[in-house]
């Protein structure tokens, strides 16, 4: 017998805010135990929860990004569970009517293309984190995590491989990164991911027993939970090695089993109501107008465009198209001097080099465009030579510089002052009369020594060329 | 409602009646479910349903980020704590 | 008698007395319950500042039934405010009438404020919901809770109301600055011509608290207001919608209180769940469990559509009834309880008593519409007509 399997996905990813959906603390990832809370991410009665508006800039955009419609009324209700890391023990979430519904998303298969239906996108708010200590054995709670936005994007059961889903879930973090939706940093959790999964004999229209796979923390254990849990539902099927029911299990990684979870957000009945302290958000044309101007060019669309308008090479194309702060860089240089390919080697090598010693991602790139343009104009023309440039491009990570004024402040600015590169020859000269004299009887090379002295005088910042003419032309002289 | 579904809410709600509770219960939530029968006299098939009493929307804030109570301020009531985190009994997943 | 849950140092200041459910800073705040015995709140509520800005001191924080869910005090931790005679009174009302405090600001939850009034020969005013902030309350059922003010006459309610009537950015279902100041201001009055008096309402009460009632028609008459007797089936429904709505609220609410990060911990358990078990048995009381029980099957699959969705709805036909009725009426007039005293072991030996009695302060909480509690009756008109209202207890005040 031939089987099918049928997945369907819940996927988790913390939104790029600075501070929490609810109250002003700190959404940044890294801080120590407990310093990002307040009263309310505590459960402490009396604060009030009032929603951040970029949350909800978000969520519409990564419903435009997936292809969504907008619910133009959207409003928060509560779930009601209890467990340590949740602090109120009820979660504000969406239920009754989430931010975006039914859209899609195309992903590459072996055979072709295929769109994985998106049920809804909604925003919720995040849990803590416990900490298991084995001396007083015990649990130690975080709240640092509570209430940082989140958004869920629950998807229709499209999806038929671990392939599949790797695909999709690459996708998704592509498109979502590329609209600054969040960093979807797996090893963060900022990216998270649930497997609804059964099986079924192929041909039959009828689903089999269904399971939730939670905790896997990287897309390998994804792939491997997917394997394992197929394996299992087959079996179980096709020997009666075990009778499927429908359960939430925990993926352990490192013993590469699942297993039944025993508490928390298995027992169902979370008593879903509307919150009466949060007012419906509508989002009217304008605001809608507004976050759909900002969306980006999907990456793979700015690839084509990178290799026909630009007539970047393939690979160069979709390295820069990878990273959506390579593009915005890419693209503010061209506007200001419109050499692509240039553009593109010194992002690929320069920028890459100081990124990888600077221990950043791609996306953490922050240049001004428009100044790495002028920077490479500036080299072309002669202005800079290649090792100021470099130093300049060093600085332009630091603060956004002109890099004119700064190669002027700092020395860098190749010097075609005639007048003054004689008056250094003629110093040169005149502190090394054997050099000279030595270039007079023959010894060619001498003439290198008083090269490079005259060319340390100037900073090396003069043209090579001219220092040489010059110079010949001074010695020949005397 | 019967005894089952009594300690199935119990268990929900992380409560535990003793057995003269739960009878006063059972009496409580008898009398107040005939009460609510009459609610079922109104149609409200065209009705939408109420949850905030003054029609506003979107009260929203921008994304600013402030912290005013420190670490140990909010630790200070914790009937158990270590390490500046709350502290509990094991969990086991 | 347990007036106080915390008595404040005497102050030379103007004070206003508060009741538990009102955080304070440099004084605990227990709801009235076990749960919060000692519980020091690291921020204060947004009507204390204002009321401490304005120049009052605090007297302190009176005792409060558990949660503010029940009748008048009765389920206190601390023990029911009873006066020497047995009958209940609230901890507020008693600060008042022992001259600690000139006013009062309280949760109006489930009508407890306005009762207290009627019962004390005070007046009690419920603002419209989203004019007095909610920031720093201890929260149970956030959709109709108010903070109220009470004291001997409609004038110094007024004077304390305006100090604490105001936008507040930390409330999100608070009203904008322009509505919260257009109720601030002089009592008016001449501007009601015509209350309705809702007779079905006034026949459930005793004949004592249909007597006050009758005299205060005298005296609106008297002020040329005329006033007309109607039966009205629409608002006794309010009694069992706003006790769904309430209770699940409230389960909410207090799920909150779990013996981890403040309160109350148990010291029986093993494990997780005895932690969260053993500490909300032990510290809350029999009405605060059957409120969250029932508020938590109000909510289950089963429940949802034909209770709770059906109570959000009837809030709704509730809400639009009171406006036809502020069409033909300027203000409607009822009994704020049924009766004009009340035994605390009366009270304590029948758990239904919150419950029934709520059927006189339901409608306005339910609706959100502002109350006034005076001369042992009540009021109540539409939404903004706070001023107004108070004005009618003047009236009743001086015949009174």
């Amino acid at each position: 017998m031939k089987f099918e399997t049928v997945i369907g996905l819940e996927v988790h990813v913390e939104l790029a805010t600075d501070s929490k959906i609810f109250c002003s603390c700190s959404a940044k990832y890294g801080a120590e135990q407990n310093e990002s809370v307040c009263p309310a991410c505590c459960g402490m009665p009396g604060m009030l929860p009032i929603v951040n508006k970029h949350v909800v800039d978000l969520g519409m955009t990564a419903g435009m990004m997936l292809n969504c419609d907008i619910n133009r009324t959207t409003t928060f209700d509560k779930k009601s569970y209890y467990y340590p890391d949740l602090p109120c023990s009820y979660q504000t979430t969406q239920w009754f009517a989430p931010i975006c519904v039914n859209g899609k998303v195309r992903i590459e298969t072996e055979n072709g293309e295929k769109f994985i239906r998106i049920k809804q996108i909604h925003m919720e708010e995040d849990a803590g984190k416990l900490v298991h200590d084995d001396w007083t054995d015990t649990s130690l709670v975080d709240f640092n995590r509570t209430s940082v936005p989140l958004i869920e994007i629950v998807s229709q059961p499209d999806l038929s491989s671990a392939k599949e889903v790797l695909a999709y879930l690459e996708r998704l973090r592509n498109l979502l990164r590329f609209a600054r939706v969040s960093d979807c940093r797996w090893e963060q959790g900022s990216m998270r991911c649930d497997v609804n999964l059964s099986v079924r004999p192929e041909g039959s229209d009828k689903l089999g027993v269904r399971t939730e796979m939670k905790n896997m923390n990287s897309l390998s254990a994804i792939e491997r939970a997917i394997e394992y849990e197929v394996a299992r539902h087959i079996d179980a099927i096709a020997n009666g090695t075990e009778e499927l029911v429908q359960e939430t299990r925990r993926w352990d990684d490192v013993k590469g089993k699942s297993y039944p979870m025993r508490n928390k957000e298995t027992a169902g009945d979370y008593r879903y109501f509307p919150d009466p302290n949060i007012m419906p958000v509508v989002i009217d044309d304008e605001w809608f107008d507004k976050i759909k101007s900002t969306l980006p060019e999907f990456p793979e669309i700015k690839e084509k465009r990178f290799i026909e308008e630009y007539e970047l090479d393939e690979k160069v194309a979709s390295q820069i198209a990878s990273s959506r702060a390579f593009c915005d860089v890419f693209e503010g240089a061209y506007e200001r001097y419109p050499k692509a390919v240039e553009i593109a080697n010194w992002l690929i090598s320069d920028c890459s080099k100081i990124l990888n010693r600077k221990k950043m991602t791609a996306d953490m790139l922050s240049i001004n465009g428009a100044s790495l343009g002028e920077l490479i104009k500036l080299v072309n023309e002669g202005v800079v030579n290649r090792a100021g440039a470099a130093k300049i491009l060093d600085a332009m990570f630091d603060t956004d510089i002109d890099p004119k004024a700064y190669a002027e402040e700092n020395g860098f600015i190749i010097s075609n002052d005639t007048g003054k590169i004689e008056e250094v020859i003629k110093e040169v000269v005149a502190n090394d009369m054997k050099s000279v004299n030595d270039y007079k009887s023959g010894k060619e090379k001498a003439i290198m020594a008083l090269f490079g002295q005259a060319m340390k005088k100037l900073n090396k910042n003069c043209d090579p060329k001219t220092l040489r003419e010059l110079l010949i032309k001074y010695v020949d002289s005397i | 409602m019967d005894k089952k579904t009594l300690i199935r809410l119990e268990k929900l709600n992380q409560l535990s009646l003793t057995e003269s509770e739960e009878a006063a219960a059972l009496d409580f939530f008898a009398r107040r479910g005939n009460q609510a029968e009459a609610l079922n006299g109104i149609n409200t098939d065209d009705t939408e349903r109420m949850v905030h009493v003054m029609p506003m929307t979107n009260v929203i804030r921008e994304d600013k980020q402030s912290k005013v109570f420190t670490r140990d301020q909010l630790l200070e009531g914790a009937p158990e704590s270590m390490d500046g985190y709350w502290q509990v009994p094991r969990l086991v997943d | 008698m347990n007036k106080y849950i915390t008595k404040a140092a005497e102050s030379a200041a103007k004070a206003v007395v508060l009741d538990d459910m009102i955080l304070t800073v440099g004084m605990p705040t227990t709801a009235g319950s076990k749960m919060l015995d000692g519980y020091n709140s690291l921020f204060e509520s947004e009507a204390v500042t204002k009321l401490k800005s304005a120049g009052y001191g605090i007297a302190g924080k009176a005792n409060t039934g558990e949660f503010g869910l029940d009748f008048l005090g009765e389920t206190s931790h601390f023990g029911a405010c009873a006066d020497e005679s047995g009958n209940l009174i609230s901890g507020c009302a008693a600060a008042i009438n022992d001259g600690d405090a000139f006013a009062a600001v309280s949760l109006d939850t489930n009508g407890t404020p306005r009762r207290a009034a009627a019962l004390a020969g005070l007046t009690c005013l419920k603002p419209t919901y989203g004019t007095v902030s909610r920031y720093g309350i201890v929260p149970a059922a956030c959709s109709g809770e108010a903070v109220s003010v009470t004291a001997k006459c409609a004038a110094d309610v007024a004077e304390v109301a305006d100090c604490i009537i105001a936008h507040d950015f930390k409330d999100g279902t608070s009203l904008p600055e322009e509505v919260c100041n257009s109720i601030k201001g002089n009592i008016k009055q001449g501007e009601f011509k015509k209350v309705a008096v809702i007779k079905n309402l006034v026949d459930s009460a005793d004949s004592d608290t249909q007597a006050k009632i009758a005299s205060a028609c005298t005296a609106l008459n008297n002020s040329g207001i005329a006033t007309e007797e109607i039966n009205d089936e629409i608002l006794p429904l309010s009694q069992s919608a706003w006790f769904i709505l309430m209770s699940a609220e409230a389960c909410n609410n207090i799920s909150r209180y779990d013996g981890i990060k403040f309160g109350y911990r148990s010291p029986n358990y093993k494990n997780i769940d005895e932690l969260y078990t053993n500490s909300r048995t032990e510290a809350f009381g029999l009405l605060t469990k059957l409120t969250v029980l029932y508020g938590s099957e109000c909510l289950s699959d089963d429940n949802y559509m034909p209770v709770y969705d059906k109570a959000m709805r009837i809030r709704r036909v509730i809400s639009e009834h009171l406006n036809s009725l502020f069409e033909k009426y300027d203000a409607l007039l009822l009994p704020a309880c049924s009766k004009t005293a009340y035994s605390e072991d009366e009270v304590k030996s029948d758990i239904d008593t919150a419950y029934n009695e709520s059927l006189y302060t339901a409608p306005a909480s339910i609706s959100g519409v502002p109350a006034v509690a005076c001369a042992g009756v009540q009021f109540i008109g539409k939404a903004l007509s706070d001023k107004v209202l108070l004005g009618l207890a003047q009236i009743c005040e001086k015949e009174a």
